[in-house]
């Protein structure tokens, strides 16, 4: 999936790639809910700490913030409609619209705080292999009765080895429907069941085959579980996130 | 269920998990909005793989976003994605695809009933996105209808007719 998302798991060795992922998810939970009720300077110093661990991560924040322009382009419709709804003191207005103080204040938090919550994942993202989040997700199952923790780590890792199959033959299909002039087709229920109809078909014949390959190597639930590696700096950081999250409630 | 018929409901639930979190990004060029392709896999998952298992499709689409992988539309994922503005959709898909399912099973998996139960899902997925959307960006209701619903209508008509033909054609291979 590189060529359709730059979100995906970059390798490194920075500190937030070693970091246990059951650590990280943690963390990720505890400043994300904290950020509900963070004031705009707390908000602002946590962005500092994002900024250290992007450069620690060996990431360009500009070209981190190209990838996710349309993100912006949504929080900055948020702010919009936050200024022109907010009653208060009114600085300016046009049109019969006006932009209040309070709404402008209240527009730059709501959105400042979506931006970083979206950050802090955007990090998870990119330091966190893909299986380790599917051992992490297993391991916190486990306790919980009625969900079958193995099976759903399973479904996890399946479908994420089958999105790129899949977008290689969607691509696949496209080019050839492509060189048949599917571009002059104007009716658009045609358009899409001529390009989903045979991509879901040969999926599906693939998927039988990996059914038999399944069945024929006797898969069952009963796997060995996961292993994980911590990498020693877990307290630290559990302590610190726990801090910076307590400090953007309360600040 | 035997264990033979369950692993195969597996591979298919995980691909049809796979197929959501790329129908964000498989767009097809119809006028100035590109229609999106991801509800209209939701809705197939409903009345493809039913109840159960379709609502196992979504909770496992919905769980691998939250646990930080890209799979939500734009790239994205991740709690902030979850509670922001466009969270309501997603959540929606949840009600949806149970209620969707149980429709089409209840009426025989025609295409008719089909139409009519992928109808209703839609109506769910808005019903619970639109007021999300007006509470987290504070709009009037009017507003949230028109930058919400009111784009996507067209292009979830279209949707639904190609879902039909879809499941119609699809049934007899996939077999379950």
């Amino acid at each position: 999936m590189a060529y359709v998302t730059p979100f995906t798991y970059r390798q490194g060795q920075s500190l937030l790639h070693l970091l246990d992922v059951r650590c990280k998810f943690f963390m990720i939970c505890l400043i994300s809910m904290s950020m509900l009720s963070a004031h705009l300077s707390a908000c602002f110093f946590y962005f500092l700490i994002l900024l250290f661990f992007f450069n620690k991560a060996g990431l360009n924040i500009f070209a981190t913030l190209n990838s996710i322009k349309y993100f912006i382009l949504l929080l900055f419709f948020i702010f919009i409609a936050r200024a022109l709804t907010v009653k208060g003191d009114i600085l300016f207005s046009f049109y019969g619209m006006s932009i209040t103080e309070q709404g402008l204040n209240e527009g730059i938090l709501v959105a400042f705080r979506f931006f970083l919550v979206m950050l802090t994942g955007l990090l998870f993202s990119i330091t966190t292999k893909p299986s380790s989040v599917k051992s992490a997700v297993q391991w916190f199952f486990k306790p919980i009765p009625f969900v079958p923790e193995k099976r759903v780590a399973v479904m996890i890792s399946l479908s994420l080895g089958f999105m790129p199959v899949i977008l290689k033959q969607a691509k696949e299909i496209s080019d050839a429907q492509k060189a048949r002039c599917s571009d002059l087709q104007k009716n658009p229920v045609k358009r899409i069941t001529r390009l989903v109809l045979p991509l879901l078909k040969k999926t599906f014949l693939s998927a039988d085959s990996l059914v038999l390959a399944m069945e024929s190597r006797c898969y069952n639930d009963d796997r060995t579980d996961p292993e994980f590696l911590p990498s020693g700096k877990e307290i630290p950081f559990l302590i610190g996130s726990f801090i910076i999250s307590l400090s953007l409630a309360c600040l | 269920m035997n264990n033979s018929k369950q692993l195969k409901m597996t591979v298919y639930t995980s691909l049809f998990v796979a197929f959501i979190a790329i129908g964000a990004f498989i767009a097809i060029p119809v006028g100035p909005v590109p229609i999106v392709l991801q509800n209209m896999f939701v809705l197939l998952a409903a009345i493809i793989l039913g109840p159960v298992w379709g609502l196992a499709c979504v909770a496992i689409y919905l769980l691998i976003g939250l646990a930080g992988l890209p799979v939500f539309a734009g790239g994205t994922s991740g709690i902030g994605k979850l509670f922001g503005p466009t969270g309501g959709y997603l959540l929606g898909y949840l009600p949806a695809v149970f209620v969707t399912a149980a429709i089409s099973k209840g009426l025989g998996k025609r295409m008719s009933s089909d139409i009519i139960a992928m109808l209703i899902g839609s109506l769910i997925v808005y019903a619970a996105g639109v007021p999300w959307l007006k509470v987290v960006t504070s709009m009037t209701y009017e507003k949230a209808f028109a930058v919400g619903m009111a784009p996507f209508l067209i292009g979830d008509a279209i949707k639904i007719i190609a879902a039909a033909f879809i499941a119609k054609t699809l049934r007899p291979v996939i077999k379950l």
